[in-house]
C-alpha cells in the first residue's frame, strides 16, 4: 500500500497513515512525505502500531518503508491483528530465522596489535554477511561508531547491509561524543533506549 | 537594549522607561472569543517577563469582511478586552485591514523602572531554573487540528494560553531573579537557548522536572509534534544534549512551540525555596524547578 502525503502540512501525513492502518491493516506500506517533521511523525506513529520502519530521501521527497512486525510487544493481546495481517513471505522467512543483533562497541577486533586488530574487524564486518537473513541489526557504539564515517573501510559494507534491510543503528551519544554527527555516512541514529530494547526483541546478541 | 527580548525598553528618565511588544496571529482555537482571550494573554506576555507592567494597548486586526461575520470580530475583540481589564491595561484603539486570512493580537506598553528591568541575559551559576506553566500547547493544537483532543482536553489548554502571566510576574518582582523570558515560538529548549548562547554559562535540564500539559506526552508518542518543534529542534540541537533515556517525544515537547506560554526564570538557589511558595500562594500551580545553572559546560544545555 503506497500514501502519498506530500505537500500535506501536520497532522495530515499521520492522520491519513492512521486511516489506512485502521482501515486495512497493511503488511507492508510506504508513506512519501516532503519534510523531515513529518518523515519523524509518520515513523513514530508506525512504531506505536507495531511496525518497523527505514526511511530515505532528501530535500523535498521522503519515503518511510513500514513492514508489520508481528512479534511486537507494544500492542500486547493483537494477535488478532496480528493475523489478519496478509502473510507476506519476505516477513514469514525472517520470522522464522532468528534474529541476531551484532553490537560492535571497538573499531577493531581483540586486544594485542592494533594493525591487526583493525584488519580483523574489517574482514568480520565483510563476513557478517554469510549469517544471511538471520543477520538482523548491527548496533554501533563507542568507538565502532567510527566504521560509519566517510573513510571507514567497511562503509560500503554497511551501505549494501542495509540495502538488504538489515538495520544499522548508530549510537546518538558517541557520535556526538566524538564529533561526528554530521559525518555519519550510513545508518540511523539510535539511543540506549532503543538498543536495550533490541537486544530484548533479538534471539541472539553477539558483543565484540 | 541589545538582546534578543521580544520587546522594546526606552528610557524615558531615571525611574521610568518603556516596554513595547507587538504580537499577532492567526486563530489557534474555534471559539473567537477565546481566541481574542489568547491573542491578549500572549501580547500581553513580553511586558511581564521584562518585570513591567502593562499600561496600555492597540488592537491589530486583519479580517476577511465579505467572508466572515462581523460578530465573530466583535466576538474576538471582547474577548481581547475582557483579558486587558484583567491586566488592568486601558485599550487606546487600534487598526483593521481588509485581509483573506483572520489576524488578531496587540501592540502593547507597559512600565518599568529602568533599573529593574528583566532580560533573558543574566542567568548565574548555581541560579536555579523555574517554569510557571506547562508544555505542550503546540503539541496539543495539532491534535485539536487531528480531531483527537477531547473536549476538556480543549478547555484545559484554552484557559491555560489564556491565563495571565501577571501574577507570576508580581511575584517575580520582588525576589533577586537574575534573568527571565516567556516561553513561546521557540519551545523551552529554544529560549533557554537564548538564555545562554554566547555566555559562561550552561544550564542542565531535569526532565522529569518540567510539566507537561496532561495527556501532551501521549500525543506526541502518537507522531503529533508540530513542525515548529522539529524546526526549534534543527536549529539550536547543536547546543543540546539530550540523555539518551529520555524519549524522543518528551524531547519534541521540550521544544513544542508554545502560545501564551510562561515565565522561565532563574533564581538564585537560597531563594527558590521562598519563590516557589510564594508562587503557589499566589495560585501559579503548574509551577515547578526544572533545572540549574552552572558555568560547566558553557553554552550548553544537557537535558538528564
Amino acid at each position: 500500500m503506497d500514501i502519498d502525503a506530500r505537500g500535506l502540512a501536520c497532522p495530515q501525513p499521520v492522520l491519513m497513515t492512521k486511516q489506512a492502518v485502521d482501515k486495512d491493516r497493511p503488511s507492508r506500506l510506504t508513506v512519501q512525505v516532503d519534510n523531515e517533521a513529518s518523515v519523524e511523525n509518520v515513523s513514530r506513529f508506525l512504531g506505536t502500531r507495531g511496525y518497523e520502519t527505514t526511511s530515505t530521501g532528501q530535500g523535498d521527497l521522503f519515503t518511510i518503508s513500514a513492514r508489520y512486525a508481528l512479534k511486537t510487544q507494544e500492542e500486547p493481546g493483537s494477535t488478532a491483528t496480528a493475523e489478519s495481517a496478509p502473510a507476506d513471505p519476505v516477513t514469514d522467512s525472517r520470522e522464522k530465522s532468528q534474529k541476531i543483533l551484532v553490537l560492535i562497541a571497538t573499531d577493531r577486533m581483540g586486544f594485542g596489535d592494533d594493525d591487526l586488530g583493525q584488519k580483523l574487524m574489517i574482514s568480520f564486518i565483510n563476513t557478517l554477511g554469510e549469517m544471511g537473513n538471520d543477520l538482523w541489526r548491527l548496533v554501533l557504539v563507542n568507538n565502532g561508531v567510527k566504521l560509519t564515517i566517510a573513510d571507514s573501510p567497511v562503509l560500503e559494507t554497511l551501505r549494501a547491509y542495509e540495502k538488504q534491510n538489515i538495520s544499522i543503528w548508530v549510537c546518538g551519544t558517541c557520535l556526538s561524543h566524538f564529533d561526528l554527527l554530521n559525518e555519519k555516512q550510513v545508518g540511523e541514529t539510535t539511543n540506549m533506549l532503543d538498543i536495550v530494547t533490541a537486544m530484548q526483541l533479538a534471539t541472539k546478541v553477539i558483543t565484540l | 537594549m541589545g538582546t534578543a527580548d521580544d520587546a522594546g525598553v526606552y528610557k524615558i528618565s531615571d525611574d521610568l522607561a518603556l516596554i513595547q511588544t507587538v504580537d499577532f496571529f492567526t486563530p489557534i482555537v474555534d471559539d473567537p472569543y477565546d481566541f481574542g482571550r489568547i491573542a491578549a494573554a500572549n501580547a500581553l506576555s513580553d511586558v511581564y517577563a521584562m518585570g513591567g507592567i502593562p499600561k496600555t494597548a492597540l488592537n491589530l486586526v486583519a479580517f476577511p469582511l465579505g467572508s466572515m461575520d462581523m460578530g465573530v470580530l466583535k466576538k474576538i475583540l471582547a474577548g481581547g478586552i475582557r483579558i486587558l481589564e484583567e491586566s488592568g491595561t486601558v485599550l487606546l484603539g487600534g487598526h483593521s485591514v481588509e485581509d483573506d486570512e483572520l489576524k488578531y493580537g496587540l501592540s502593547v506598553t507597559g512600565f518599568v523602572h529602568p533599573d529593574r528591568i528583566l532580560t533573558n541575559q543574566g542567568l548565574k551559576p548555581g541560579d536555579r531554573l523555574i517554569l510557571t506553566k506547562p508544555l505542550g500547547t503546540g503539541v496539543m493544537n495539532t491534535a485539536v487540528k487531528a480531531g483527537l483532543a477531547s473536549r476538556d482536553q480543549i478547555q484545559e489548554i484554552t484557559e491555560l494560553m489564556a491565563t495571565l502571566n501577571r501574577d507570576a510576574a508580581k511575584i517575580m518582582t520582588r525576589f533577586p531573579i537574575s534573568a527571565c523570558t516567556d516561553v513561546t515560538g521557540f519551545g523551552l529548549l529554544g529560549h533557554l537557548a537564548e538564555m545562554v548562547a554566547g555566555t559562561r554559562n550552561g544550564v542542565r535540564i531535569f526532565s522529569d522536572q518540567v510539566p507537561l500539559i496532561s495527556g501532551a506526552l501521549a500525543f506526541a508518542e502518537m507522531g503529533l509534534v508540530p513542525g515548529g518543534a522539529f524546526r526549534n529542534r534543527q536549529f539550536r540541537g547543536g547546543m543540546v544534549s539530550v540523555g539518551d533515556r529520555i524519549r524522543p517525544a518528551l524531547r519534541d515537547l521540550l521544544f513544542d512551540p508554545q502560545t501564551s506560554g510562561g515565565l522561565l526564570m532563574g533564581c538564585p538557589e537560597n531563594r527558590v525555596h521562598d519563590l516557589m511558595s510564594a508562587l503557589h500562594d499566589q495560585g501559579v500551580s503548574s509551577t515547578a524547578v526544572i533545572g540549574e545553572v552552572s558555568d560547566n559546560h558553557p553554552g550548553k544545555i544537557g537535558v538528564v
